[in-house]
């Protein structure tokens, strides 16, 4: 929560802070205020923070300079790849790789032998070779004789008596997990609503499309060193089992994380190809890429888990949610995957909840924005406005008679004023349909989220700065994209008064400070604060060193607008150059590490959208949506906004285009190809309008990313239910499921 | 039935046939629908190399490396390929020093990633084999700047809208946008939508993509 600010002139004491001498922690004692340590200051204070910020990759990423690690290629590396199972369920019969040996160009073989293979895309073999074609090539050569198995692909496969099992030691395909609440005492408090709702509510699978496939180039050449290159959320979730892959001691081992081209939950450790590549390395004692394909980035680096939720509610007709019972299956192929509970973010008075996992053979399910929260919010909001109809509500109103948390309503009254929720038609489908063929009908829809995030003691940030006026920060941190490059840069810059530019930024190293993985937004409530820590402790030591030269005492120093002075003496200045070259040879090293009071956890984020059903077609256009997101204070404004807008991107994906098709005679998934599974392009996007919410007083950082992902996909399909009055139960919305309710409703 | 392993190049698919592969058979025998049938078949062993016809009269056929010369950013760049290598992976494995800003993402024409200017027009270096490529001009990405380095209006515009998160798909989306305000220099919203529809962002970057097209655009016309 907020700290507030001290007014009166503070106590001093005696404190030891860390510092980095020839890299080397030692600790120095300095004086500081009584209550002080580092602390963000008054919300109009900042000078870089909480405006729009220019990021410090941005022209390394415009002009082709920022090397991912798809770019990287050490000399004399070798191209790896991997020949996968063709089938969900199969048993590898023998392997031949005598002939891809043998290969011209072909450097290593490597056969996983007769083995069970449990999903489309479990790896048999791996190949290095001198280019990728030559690679490709060897796959081909590989003689593999397969016994294919009996399968289960879908839900209703997977459920039914005598099904195979996915795994032999469980009882049927089903995990049980939570039970919550007493069902008899919810079925009675359903008899009582004034209206009940009840529906099944199915997604699919939803593929993480990183642009950067999975994988990592490991620049080893058999010596006692190694370098690996990945594309991952965890700089350090890579040197400890790069080492176990290549025999090597862990600190002999060291990721870099320059640039990564996409992760959303699914890219953390070494992952299916860099263990892989690690062995073929090894093996070849050679520099190997290996990025997968990308029909196995589909198939082979996780998914958002699929969902089968049936669930009745009840409310009263003054508005209030008595009554929930929620069936909730996770699907998650050979994962368990995750769904949080209904009701959701809304109270209900009564609850019976039952959760399980239900396993197919399909590739694990993994993390990715808000995971599982979109699923469940899609079924609640949905019940939501199915309720509200019934009782003759305003869906927001309904929302808020069942949500005490103020931010929601402050939130839904700002995105509602935005899209001019007024002007929807009052009852779903009520409309006038408009446009050349009186065919078209607008909508609109709202959706709520929840995220926990928050931070914790998982950073050392360094901060140096030397003689000749350069300044710089370093820790190990990744940069998904998010901007966790630029605001650990602004936080130095503002700590000293300088322009962004002046500071040199560097990330992306497992030899830098250790930093958590980026996951559950996690990482700017963990970062920042260590950041700012380490900035507030070489701010105390510069002004230490140059107090005597300003006739002040070091707390009466002020560092504004590249200058240094005293408050006490303000007629002499140094320039910030000046002031760097009294520091002596050895310059300024201060560590920094997180501290309580300065990160929070727990955001919420309200989501709009305005759709154009055309009902003879059953197409479905976006027209605008608005997310209104709150996140403590912003680090960087423009980056909120570049987050909240894709998060909202993310979810008109999951409601309308993003399918996981697979089929379950063959178990094969049939759309592992970009122009098959369609993630939205230039001509989906509606207008967009991203609102930082500025009543979120907490003077803290918290983390955003997910609860932007969450309840875009809700907000469209109420707002398609609002068009035209069909209540379409599964994801995603396609045009024959619109048609089909359409006409349901006419012979009603 | 035993699928076939159609893992000739990177945009393998359960079909066993990819479409770069298709047009490589249909190049090497003209229209031969006998090949074509040939192919379709799900039992042809895969490692059978592809049945090649005689080559029209007067041409050549060429098999295992061959050295040819592209000018890449105005720079002769001298490499060893493979007449199947695609200009995208001559450019990222072939060439030296490496080009890389084109970006390998679905390896099939449908992502926009690998855009690069040919002879000033933008194509998709993964659906462009390189041998095909001699003797014309190739821009990527990283000729696109000034001599001292200094961003082109657009690079510009797409640092200042924030107009990039991950930053994969942004070379791409540079080129495609440089080249819409070549050829329309006052696009409106839904021509810029359509001018860079060749091209996907995952993070969701479009809105400010958006923006920074028109910025670019309004400078670039001499604007504020």
């Amino acid at each position: 929560m907020a700290e507030p600010q001290n007014q009166n002139p503070p106590k001093k004491k005696k404190i030891k802070v860390p510092k980095v001498v020839n890299g080397v922690d030692t600790l120095v004692e300095i004086e500081v205020d009584d209550t002080a340590g580092p602390m963000w200051g008054p919300r109009d204070g900042h000078t870089l923070l909480n405006h729009d910020l220019r990021r410090v990759d941005g022209a390394a990423k415009v002009t082709g300079a920022a090397k991912y690690t798809y770019d990287v290629r050490p000399v004399g590396m070798l191209y790896g790849r991997i020949l996968t199972s063709p089938y969900a369920s199969a048993e590898v019969i023998s392997i031949d790789t005598g002939a891809a040996e043998k290969m011209e160009g072909v450097k290593t073989v490597i056969s996983y032998g007769t083995k069970k293979l449990r999903y489309e895309g479990d790896p048999v073999a791996a190949v290095a070779a001198t280019s990728p074609e030559i690679a490709e090539d060897a796959l081909r050569a590989i003689k593999v004789k397969y016994s294919k198995l009996d399968h289960v692909v879908t839900y209703e496969q997977a459920i039914k008596p005598g099904a195979p099992k996915v795994y032999q030691k469980e009882n049927g395909n089903i995990r049980p997990g939570e039970k919550r609440g007493d069902r008899a005492a919810a079925e009675a408090a359903l008899l009582k609503c004034d209206a009940v709702v009840e529906h099944v509510f199915v997604t699919t699978m939803q593929h993480h499309t990183c642009l950067e496939t999975h994988g990592v180039t490991v620049d080893y050449n058999g010596g006692d060193s190694a370098t690996v290159y990945a594309s991952t959320q965890g700089t350090f979730s890579i040197p400890g089992e790069a080492a176990a892959a290549l025999g090597l001691p862990q600190k002999s081992v060291t990721a870099v994380v320059e640039y990564m081209g996409g992760g959303f939950g699914s890219k953390f450790g070494l992952d299916l190809p860099g263990s892989i590549a690690c062995e073929l390395s090894k093996k070849a004692k050679a520099p190997v890429k290996l990025m997968l394909t990308r029909p196995q980035e589909f198939l082979a680096s996780g998914n958002r888990n699929g969902s089968w939720q049936k669930v009745k509610a009840g409310a009263t007709k003054d508005g209030k949610l008595v009554a929930l019972i929620a069936e909730q299956h996770q699907l998650g192929g050979l994962g368990e995957g995750g769904l949080a509970g209904l009701p959701y973010i809304y109270n209900v008075e009564v609850i019976y909840r039952e959760v399980d996992a239900v396993h197919t053979h399909q590739d694990a399910s993994r993390a990715m924005r808000g995971p599982g929260h979109p699923q469940p919010s899609f079924a609640m909001e949905a019940l939501m406005d199915d309720l509200a109809a019934k009782i003759g509500m305003d869906p927001i109103e309904f929302r808020k008679k069942n949500t005490t948390d103020v931010a929601y309503h402050r939130q839904l009254d700002r995105g509602a004023q935005e899209i001019k929720w007024e002007q929807r038609p009052a009852v779903p489908g009520a409309g006038v349909a408009y446009g050349p063929y009186k065919s078209l009908k607008r909508g609109m829809g709202c959706g709520c989220a929840t995220w926990g995030g928050g931070g914790g003691p998982s950073c050392q940030v360094d901060v140096f700065i030397q003689p000749d006026g350069a300044i710089a920060v370093q820790v190990g941190t990744q940069d998904l994209g998010t901007g966790s490059r630029t605001y650990t840069g602004a936080i130095v810059a503002e700590e000293f008064g300088l322009p962004l530019s002046a500071v040199e930024t560097r990330i992306g190293r497992s030899n830098y400070g250790q930093a958590n993985a980026s996951g559950g937004s996690t990482t700017t409530a963990s970062l920042a604060p260590a950041v700012k820590d380490a900035a507030y402790n070489a701010r105390i030591q510069f002004f230490e060193k140059v107090a005597p030269m300003l006739g002040g005492k070091p707390e009466d120093l002020i560092a504004r607008d590249g200058k240094i002075y005293a408050s006490t003496a303000p007629e002499k200045t140094l320039t910030w150059k000046q002031a760097c070259a009294t520091l002596g040879m050895a310059g300024i090293a201060a560590r920094g590490e997180w501290k309580q009071g300065l990160s929070g956890g727990g955001v919420h984020g309200a989501q709009f959208a305005e759709v154009e059903v055309d009902i003879e077609t059953g197409q479905v256009r976006v027209l605008k949506m608005v997310g209104v997101q709150d996140c403590g204070l912003p680090m960087n404004r423009r980056g909120v906004q570049s987050q909240l807008n894709g998060g909202m991107i993310q979810g008109l994906g999951y409601a309308l285009l993003e399918q996981h098709w697979v089929d379950s005679h063959t178990g094969n998934m049939l759309n592992t190809a970009m122009d098959e599974y369609k993630i939205p392009g230039c001509l989906e996007i509606p207008e967009m309008v991203s609102i930082i919410d500025d009543g979120d007083t907490r003077n803290v950082v918290i983390g955003m990313a997910e609860p932007a992902a969450i309840p875009g996909a809700s907000a469209i399909a109420n707002a398609v239910y609002n068009a035209c009055g069909v209540r379409v139960t599964s994801l995603p919305i396609t045009p024959d499921k619109i048609l089909d309710g359409l006409s349901k409703q006419k012979k009603a | 039935m035993p699928k076939r392993h159609e893992t000739d190049d990177e945009s393998s698919r359960a079909s066993g046939l990819s479409r770069r592969q298709f047009l490589r058979g249909v190049g090497a025998v003209g229209a031969g629908s006998a090949l074509v049938t040939d192919l379709l078949a799900p039992d042809v062993s895969a490692a059978e190399p592809l049945p090649l016809a005689e080559p029209p009269a007067g041409t050549t056929l060429h098999k295992g490396l061959q050295a040819v010369t592209l000018q890449v950013n105005g720079t002769a760049m001298t490499m060893q390929i493979e007449p199947r290598t695609t200009l995208l992976n001559a450019l990222r494995n072939h060439a030296d020093p490496p080009v890389t800003g084109p970006k390998l993402i679905c390896d099939q024409g449908a992502c926009g990633g690998c855009t690069v200017f040919l002879d000033g027009k933008t194509v998709y270096g993964c659906m462009q084999l390189a041998v095909d490529t001699v003797g014309k001009q190739i821009q990527t990405i990283e000729g696109l700047s000034g001599a001292n380095g200094e961003l082109s209006p657009v690079q510009e515009a797409f640092v200042h809208r924030d107009a990039m998160m991950c930053g994969f798909c942004t070379p791409g989306f540079v080129l495609s946008a440089t080249a819409l305000l070549k050829s329309n220099p006052n696009p409106t919203h839904e021509e810029i939508q359509k001018g860079c529809a060749g091209n996907l962002c995952r993070c969701g970057t479009y809105p400010h993509i958006f923006e920074a097209v028109a910025e670019a655009a309004q400078k670039m016309r001499g604007g504020a």
